[in-house]
Parts: C-alpha cells; sequence; structure tokens
C-alpha cells in the first residue's frame, strides 16, 4: 500500500473550500444557536405557563431527534416551502438544534447565579430588565463559558451532516476528492487534521475565556 | 399609630406550605428609633423583617412604611400587594443589608456602590462616585475602592454592602443577621458602623444575635419566638430585666458569649 | 400533512428500527467496553498508558463522527480490511462513543471519595478488592447521568450510518421521499420513532438512577 501525500497538496485549494463553507455553516448555526437558546432560555424562566411550555417542548424535540432529520426538516419540507438554498437551510436545521442545547446551557448559567444576587438588586430598587442585564447575565455567562465552549466545538463538528443535504463543506468535498482520486486514506487523514487543528484553536479560546471571566480574588 | 411611626405591621402571618412561621405579628417603629429583633433560630424573626421590604409576602396582616400600604387584607379575606412599580419606589428608601453580604462579585467596592444611584436615581457616574467614595471613607475603606468583594474579609465586605445601601440616602435600613457570616473577631468593625449609623439618627430594624450591640445602641427589643412576639420593650428592660421566663431561658443561653462593640479601631477596622 | 401517506410509511420506516437498535447495541457496548479500558489507562500510573488514554480521547473527540464512518467504510478497504457497511458504521460509531463515555466513567471513578481508598487500605483489603467492591458501586452511581446521556446521542448518532449505506431507519425514509416526493410524511413519521426511542432511555434513565440511589 502507497501513500500518496502529494494528492492533499494538489486538492489542498479545494480543501480549503471546503473548509470555508464549513466556517460559514459552523459561524451563522452557532448565531442562530446562541440567539434562539437565549430567547428559549428566557422563556424557560418567565413566569407565564405558556411559555415555559413551549420552551421545554421545543427542547425535548430537538433534543430527541437526530441533527440530521432536523435537517431533512428544514431543506426537504421547510426549505422547499420557503424557497431556500442548501447552505440556508443547512444552518436553519444545524442552528434549530444547537438552540435547543444552548438553551439548557443558557438557562444553567443563570440558574447558578445566587438568589442573593436577585435580592440585593432588588432592594436597592433597580428594575428587573436592568439587574438582568448589568448584574445576574454577566455573572451567569461566567458560569456557562465551559459548557457552551464545548457544546460549541460539538457544533463545529456537527456541520459535517451538513453532507446530507448536498452541501459541499470539508467532509463533502473530501469524500467527493477521494473518490475520484481514489485517495480515501490521505484526503481524510488531511480533513481529520484540519478538524483537529479548528477544534483545537476553539479549546484555546475557551481556556482563554474561562480566565477572561474568572473572578479576581 | 402614632403620627411618627415610620414602620407599622399589624396582623402579620406567614406560612410556607403548610408551616406557619409567624402567627400573628403587631409593632412599629418610628422615625429614629434603633429596634433590635431578637430570638432563637427558626423563630420568624429574619421572615418578619423581610416582609417589611416585601422580599416575603404575607400570607395575611397589614404592612405600612411611611405612609404607603404595601400590603393589607381585604374584606373577603384574600391579600392586595402593592404593584411592583410602588414596591420599587419604597425600597428607593429602605435600604437592606443581608447576611451574606450579596455583594456584586463582578464589581468592585465603588462599583458595587455607584450602580444603584446610576441605574435607579439617574445620578451621573462623576456625582454617584464622589458620592460613594465620601460613604467608602465613612466605612473606613476609601483605600479599598478599587478591590473586587473576593480580595477583602468579610468584615470588609459586608462594611461595602453597608456603603452600598446608604447610596441610596434611605430613611430605614433593614440589618439581617449581618454579623453571622463573619469571623467573631471582625464582627466588632460592621457593629461599630452600625452604631454611628444609629447616632447619626437612622431609623434601623435589626436582627441580631449581638446582644452587646441591642443593649448598647438598640432603644427597643423586640424577642420572637415561635412566630409570635413573646416581650417587647425597652432595650435596658427586656434584655436587663426581662419579664417573661422564656426570654430569660433564651438570654441565659445567648449571653454567656456576647461580645462588646469594639470602641477604637484604625481605618481599615482591623 | 396527508395521513394517509404517514400511515404507509411507518410499516417501511420501522423495517430499519431493528438496524438502528441493532447498530445502537452493538457500538454501545462495544464502545463501553473500550471507553472502560480507556478510562483505566488514563488513570493509570504507568505515564506510556495515560499517554495513549489521552491521545484517544483527543482524536475520537476532536474529529466528527461522520469522519470516522468515512474512515472506515472508505479507507480501511484500502489497508485490506473490508467490512460491510453495518462493521463499517460499529467500528466507527464504538470509537467515537468510546472516547466519550472514557470520560464519563472516568469521572465517576475519580468523584469517589480518596479517603475511602485510605480507609480499605488501612483495613488491609488489596487495591483490586478496594475497587470491586467499594469503589466500583458508588461510582457507577455517578457515572449513570454522562453515560446514558452519552449513549442516547449514540442512538440519534446512527442516523448517520445512512450516509455509508447501512439500511437503518433514515436511509429506508430517504428511499421512501426520493421515489415518491413526499417528503413532509416520512421525515415526521422518523422523527416521531426517534423522540419515542430518546423519551424511552431518558425514562429508562430516571429508573435506573433512582435504582441505584436506594441501593447505596
Amino acid at each position: 500500500m502507497e501513500l500518496d501525500w502529494g494528492v492533499v497538496a494538489r486538492a489542498w485549494d479545494l480543501l480549503i473550500d471546503g473548509t470555508w463553507v464549513t466556517l460559514q455553516l459552523f459561524a451563522w448555526s452557532l448565531l442562530l444557536g446562541t440567539v434562539l437558546g437565549l430567547v428559549l432560555a428566557l422563556m424557560r424562566l418567565s413566569k407565564y405557563r405558556v411559555l415555559r411550555w413551549v420552551s421545554l417542548g421545543y427542547v425535548w424535540l430537538f433534543r430527541g431527534i437526530p441533527v440530521l432529520v432536523a435537517l431533512f426538516f428544514a431543506f426537504f419540507v421547510f426549505g422547499r416551502q420557503v424557497g431556500l438554498s442548501a447552505l440556508q437551510a443547512g444552518v436553519l436545521g444545524l442552528g434549530t438544534s444547537a438552540a435547543a442545547y444552548k438553551a439548557e446551557i443558557i438557562r444553567a448559567g443563570i440558574m447558578s447565579v445566587d438568589p442573593g444576587q436577585f435580592e440585593a438588586a432588588e432592594c436597592l430598587a433597580m428594575t428587573r430588565r436592568r439587574y438582568m442585564r448589568r448584574i445576574i447575565i454577566p455573572q451567569g455567562i461566567r458560569v456557562m463559558v465551559p459548557t457552551y465552549m464545548s457544546n460549541t466545538i460539538l457544533v463545529l463538528k456537527v456541520s459535517s451532516v451538513a453532507v446530507a443535504i448536498g452541501i459541499v463543506e470539508l467532509t463533502g468535498i473530501t469524500r467527493q476528492l477521494s473518490n475520484s482520486t481514489n485517495r480515501p486514506i490521505e484526503l481524510f487523514t488531511a480533513a481529520a487534521l484540519i478538524y483537529l487543528f479548528l477544534t483545537t484553536v476553539l479549546i484555546v479560546l475557551q481556556e482563554f475565556l474561562e480566565r477572561r471571566f474568572a473572578l479576581k480574588t | 399609630m402614632s403620627s411618627d411611626a415610620l414602620v407599622t405591621v399589624s396582623g402579620l402571618h406567614k406560612s410556607f406550605g403548610d408551616v406557619e412561621v409567624l402567627r400573628g405579628i403587631d409593632f412599629e417603629v418610628r422615625r429614629g428609633e434603633v429596634v433590635a429583633i431578637i430570638g432563637p433560630s427558626g423563630s420568624g424573626k429574619t421572615t418578619m423583617l423581610r416582609c417589611v421590604n416585601l422580599l416575603e409576602r404575607p400570607s395575611a396582616g397589614r404592612i405600612e412604611v411611611d405612609g404607603q400600604v404595601l400590603c393589607e387584607q381585604q374584606a373577603d379575606g384574600s391579600m392586595s400587594f402593592s404593584g411592583k412599580a410602588e414596591i420599587r419606589a419604597i425600597r428607593e428608601h429602605v435600604g437592606m443589608v443581608f447576611q451574606k453580604f450579596n455583594l456584586f462579585p463582578h464589581f468592585t467596592a465603588v462599583e458595587n456602590v455607584i450602580e444603584a444611584p446610576m441605574a435607579v436615581r439617574g445620578m451621573s457616574r462623576q456625582d454617584a462616585n464622589a458620592r460613594a467614595f465620601e460613604l467608602l471613607e465613612s466605612v473606613g475603606l476609601a483605600h479599598k475602592a478599587d478591590s473586587y468583594p473576593l480580595q477583602l474579609s468579610g468584615g470588609q465586605q459586608q462594611r461595602v454592602a453597608i456603603a452600598r445601601a446608604l447610596a441610596m440616602d434611605p430613611g430605614l435600613m433593614l440589618f439581617d443577621e449581618v454579623t453571622s457570616s463573619v469571623d467573631p473577631e471582625l464582627a466588632g468593625e460592621i457593629l461599630l458602623v452600625m452604631k454611628r449609623l444609629a447616632q447619626d439618627g437612622m431609623t434601623m430594624l435589626v436582627v441580631t444575635h449581638e446582644m452587646g450591640f441591642a443593649a448598647e445602641v438598640a432603644d427597643r427589643v423586640l424577642f420572637i419566638d415561635h412566630g409570635v412576639i413573646v416581650e417587647e420593650g425597652p432595650a435596658k428592660e427586656v434584655l436587663g430585666d426581662p419579664k417573661r421566663q422564656r426570654t430569660r431561658s433564651f438570654l441565659r443561653a445567648v449571653l454567656e458569649r456576647a461580645p462588646m462593640v469594639e470602641d477604637g479601631m484604625d481605618d481599615d477596622g482591623q | 400533512m396527508d395521513w394517509d401517506v404517514v400511515v404507509e410509511s411507518f410499516p417501511l420506516i420501522w423495517k430499519g428500527a431493528s438496524k438502528t437498535v441493532s447498530l445502537f447495541a452493538w457500538s454501545l457496548a462495544a464502545g463501553t467496553v473500550l471507553g472502560l479500558a480507556v478510562a483505566l489507562m488514563k488513570l493509570s500510573s504507568a505515564k506510556p498508558l495515560s499517554w495513549f488514554a489521552t491521545l484517544f480521547s483527543w482524536l475520537f473527540r476532536g474529529v466528527p463522527l461522520l469522519i470516522l464512518l468515512f474512515y472506515a467504510f472508505f479507507a480501511l478497504p484500502e489497508v485490506g480490511w473490508l467490512l460491510s457497511p453495518f462493521w463499517a458504521a460499529v467500528l466507527g460509531l464504538s470509537l467515537w462513543t468510546a472516547a466519550y463515555q472514557a470520560e464519563a466513567i472516568r469521572s465517576g471513578i475519580i468523584a469517589v471519595d480518596h479517603g475511602q481508598t485510605e480507609g480499605s487500605d488501612a483495613l488491609g483489603m488489596t487495591r483490586s478488592h478496594t475497587m470491586r467492591r467499594i469503589i466500583i458501586p458508588q461510582s457507577i452511581r455517578i457515572m449513570v447521568p454522562p453515560f446514558t446521556s452519552n449513549a442516547t446521542t449514540l442512538l440519534k448518532q446512527t442516523s448517520l450510518a445512512t450516509l455509508v449505506t447501512v439500511p437503518e431507519m433514515t436511509l429506508l425514509t430517504q428511499r421512501i421521499f426520493s421515489n415518491n416526493f413526499k417528503f413532509i410524511e416520512p421525515i415526521f413519521v422518523l422523527a416521531m420513532i426517534y423522540l419515542a426511542m430518546t423519551t424511552v432511555l431518558i425514562i429508562g434513565q430516571q429508573i435506573v438512577e433512582r435504582a441505584f440511589r436506594l441501593k447505596t
């Protein structure tokens, strides 16, 4: 068995194109997942029962089905009705799935804040909006950083599933290249290394953020 | 009801589920008075204090603070409470200091003190900072203005908490066992700040275990046990020569270890 | 949504359920055994073993599952290891889940009070005896939540086997809608079946947690 690593060099531009699509999927679905997750978390903590139940139902649904199924819904059902491109449907499917997990992470973060903080802010006559923004959420963020970041790393890797709806991101382009050059070992190893590089960057970012948000003692 | 009563509580009942913690409390706090509330743990004294600014919602009774009715019982027996905006308006003038300090850990001492005046009163940062430094100076912590809570001792944190409450210029201060979470040798610096506050004429409602403080600073003492006021009266009387047996046995158990208020301290309160 | 199509699709998709469960069961079993081995290696005092374990975790958690599946399916035949799609998928899924289960198992073992080990040492028990009778039962209780959470994720991830042509539920669903172009009904059925399966696992987890709480 002869390995020809030169095939990676020759395919490098295409691999980078694929990586770029992966990063786009990652960034947009992360944004959607975080914003929607924040909304769901606040709904879950709301005093209105309807909002709590809708949020609970959403999380149960999107954590109960595989991401692939959510992508199918986004692409074949919703996307076809509304006229979404594959990439847009991909972001929708990945983002709505991610939101269910982000919602739980954010909620856990907010709930981890000492009730005494709420009481102190209330006794200082601050409005709820003000103290959520200035006092509670910043402290919640600090608690959330580890789980938020490890879930974010997952979002990056899960972007590979978008290949199932025809999006040519890194995994997709690697499969195509592997089939046309018949050099799966070299090419998939290269793809694996690119993913490892990206996830390692995120791990470093996570450690930086954990230090940045730590309380000063 | 006396015309200079700042706080009037009548018929206060509070249950948590099946457990009735307050079983009919009536008392008044007059302007400029310092009232100490003492009693064994589980007696309901903290709950009673927390009802005064509606941190707890009474199950029954009427509470009036500075002319504003916070809650009262309707003819049909249900309770009505002031709306959110009204409660906030009252809390602007009622400061509270907690057993666990509850300082905002991601803010420095001075940032803790300026937050509410800026957010609620719309004070400019400059004015708020100036006032905050004055207050931190008055509690002996001007030199720690830029320190974070976790960099401060318990005694220092609590003094910052007092400064933070005072920043809103309240007419009434509530103290909930503010020395209980602090090492005994640091309690003195907190009590000294409170003593000075009392001497300056602040109306104070103080839940405490510090009998020495109560004897020296309080005008009146309320002894609470099992959700009712067992005895109340001038501090010297209730603490020196109580009429009720329950008061006597409680005081006997506690007084063996009552620390006295420190009279002198350096700038840092150490 | 046409409910007749829903009813028609169900048995066709359900046929794939046994494959799904089969993928899940094999991967869970192999992954747990492998994960246990990796966890013990990570905790061992022999440097090479713990380094290998760290490498294993980093590698199989840093790379997407789909890459592992494609590796097993496309790359292994190149070195002469020709696996059927099913076993290629099981291989990929097992390695992937092993890395996560190793963490869950390890956290269970280290969370148990160190004093337990010392107490047993003082009583003259051997290390393996200590492990077996004292530490492992308590560790299991701590491990149950992350372990079953990983298992639930594994169940959902078996859907990726469709991309290496294993005829589990997702592939059968794709066959249906690529034939008759009715998308919403079969996808709905697929989602409902997965939802039912994951809900069963969640309930199972709560039962197991309750059982272990009473036992100790």
